[in-house]
């Protein structure tokens, strides 16, 4: 689509990177708070429980008969040492995974902004009509083939680029730099992509939305066919992930299994298998930041509806109350519905990171069957969920400056139509991966 | 759209909205409880499948056909959202439920050489 309508002044762009410096100053202060401050508290208690637990056992090895309550007591001191190192997880990684989004976020919209503000403004008549009476209207955008292209440059350096990242973490190791150049070109090839796309979408007010002329979706908008075309193929990649998981599942002897009575696994020792699921169902706390997850999406999906609805509703009034004031105007509640979806989308990572820190601190890492599925599935849906939220900036962006009305809300429309399929995943994954 | 299908003087939207909520309560406390919360009735492991299935097709629905629009907008966007599901199930019925030895029984020409990899 090329975007004609509203005028956009090239000095709108700098609120995006006003936007993106905003967002990185409150991912810095939450990221000193939260990662640094109050895990450095939790760090001190875990290593004084620590200590107290070495003590004890070295008090009770000295002893000839140790108690039965003495034993209980050293056990009961080990399961304080590991809940104070999994607090001390739950801080540090939240407040790494904020800063970390945030970079991400502020990078994002704040490049995009500033390549933008840069150009020259292409809602000016540039003498591309050809004479046919649509003037350039009817032009298909350049941006998707250009982005796929940055893609492909990406995903074809990016082994060496993950060899190259594991080497600058690992300090011991010396990184060829070199074996960056071609992700970070195909890397900077999606950047311009992604931001001449909103160049051209931030004007468009409706009008030469292109429309399917024949079968199947004659008459219905291209940008919203091909949307479902997406969603299709991506159906397809997630019922990859839960029909291995099916199919290794149904074979596992795991202790539920065991304890119903499975036929197949009646000589098998409990804890010879261990799904993630083994680990999170059983206890509130770890089942917790899953079920806050699920929850989060739900609400998040009922948020970017109602931006759609009061977008499109002509004779929206402001609320009365507490909603009014955050919603005074038509305009302010498209964009705080965004940021409500955005945040709660955000809040969804955080809690997924934190909750891996939790699994691999208990001994469940990628390294075996059960991990390796596990962290592909919920990673491949936390990935799908985090590319949503970086297009979601640009959607409080526009929001923010031109704005949503029932001529333009397609935007949002669609990307709700993505969103509510990320959502309509983890309802597919939860159970199956958190509480099956 | 569904916002002007009203009940109760709140649009559909709303209503899916708590229906997802409430179910999504349903199944986490299906699995946390061992037996249904005041009786001595025990949920099994096939009580806990069933309702974990059922309650996601609710779920599954309530998103596709209200949030995402599917039960107002042309049939051509079912057809395109329901044409993966063939493969799904083929994929879930021929990998997932019916071939529970498949990496070790599978035919030699869709199993990856092993001893060359190993060897390599």
């Amino acid at each position: 689509m090329s975007g004609h309508g509203a005028h956009v002044e090239n000095g709108i762009w700098m609120r995006a990177v006003m936007m993106g410096g905003i967002i990185l100053t409150i991912g810095v202060l939450l990221f000193a708070t939260l990662g640094v401050a109050m895990a450095d508290g939790k760090h001190d208690t875990w290593a004084d429980l620590e200590d107290d637990y070495h003590h004890e056992e070295t008090v009770l090895a000295a002893q000839d008969n140790i108690s039965t309550s003495e034993a209980e007591e050293l056990e009961h001191l080990h399961h304080e040492v590991e809940q104070a190192h999994l607090s001390y997880l739950s801080y540090r990684v939240s407040g790494i995974t904020i800063l970390l989004m945030s970079i991400a976020y502020a990078s994002f919209i704040g490049f995009g902004g500033f390549l933008n503000a840069s150009k020259s403004n292409g809602d000016d008549d540039h003498g591309d009509d050809h004479g046919d009476g649509y003037g350039d209207d009817h032009h298909g955008s350049a941006s998707p083939i250009i982005f796929a292209f940055g893609i492909l440059l990406f995903l074809a350096g990016f082994p060496d680029f993950a060899i190259a990242c594991k080497a600058m973490l690992n300090a011991s190791v010396t990184a060829d730099l070199g074996m960056l150049s071609l992700s970070l070109v195909g890397l900077l090839t999606i950047a311009i992509a992604v931001s001449n796309w909103w160049f051209e979408d931030l004007p468009f007010n409706g009008e030469g939305e292109q429309i399917a002329t024949s079968y199947p979706f004659e008459g219905e908008h291209i940008r919203k066919a091909g949307l479902w075309v997406f969603i299709m193929s991506e159906i397809m990649v997630f019922a990859t992930f839960f029909s291995s998981y099916l199919r290794m599942r149904t074979e596992w002897c795991t202790d539920w299994a065991i304890r119903d009575g499975v036929e197949a696994c009646k000589d098998v020792p409990e804890g010879t298998v261990v799904t993630a699921s083994d680990l999170l169902r059983y206890d509130f706390a770890t089942l917790l930041p899953g079920a806050i997850n699920t929850f989060a999406l739900i609400i998040s999906s009922y948020t970017i509806v109602l931006a759609l609805k009061t977008a499109r509703n002509k004779d929206w009034k402001a609320p009365t109350g507490l909603m009014g004031k955050f919603m005074p105007t038509r305009k302010a509640a498209i964009r705080n519905y965004l940021i409500a979806t955005l945040m709660l989308g955000s809040l969804f990572i955080v809690l997924k990171l934190v909750e891996w820190s939790h699994l691999v601190a208990e001994g469940f890492d990628i390294g075996t069957v059960q991990g390796s599925i596990f962290y592909i599935a919920t990673g491949a849906h936390g990935l799908h969920v985090f590319v949503g939220l970086l297009v979601m900036l640009y959607l409080v962006f526009k929001a923010d400056t031109v704005g949503f009305d029932e001529d333009n809300a397609q935007g949002i429309e669609y990307f709700g139509l993505y969103w509510h399929f990320v959502d309509l995943a983890w309802v597919v994954i939860f159970p199956a991966f958190y509480l099956y | 759209m569904g916002e002007h299908i009203e009940f109760m003087g709140k649009d559909i939207y709303f209503w899916n909205f708590l229906v997802l909520m409430f179910f999504t309560l349903f199944e986490v406390g299906a699995v946390f409880y061992d037996t249904v919360p005041g009786t001595e009735i025990e949920i099994t492991k096939m009580t806990v499948w069933i309702i974990l299935i059922v309650v996601g097709i609710v779920k599954g629905f309530g998103i596709a056909a209200f949030f995402m629009h599917l039960k107002d907008d042309p049939r051509i966007y079912t057809r395109t959202a329901l044409f993966p599901v063939l493969f799904v199930i083929l994929m879930l019925w021929g990998i997932g439920l019916s071939n529970p030895a498949g990496v070790t029984e599978l035919p030699s020409w869709c199993t990856p050489n092993w001893d060359y990899a190993e060897t390599r």
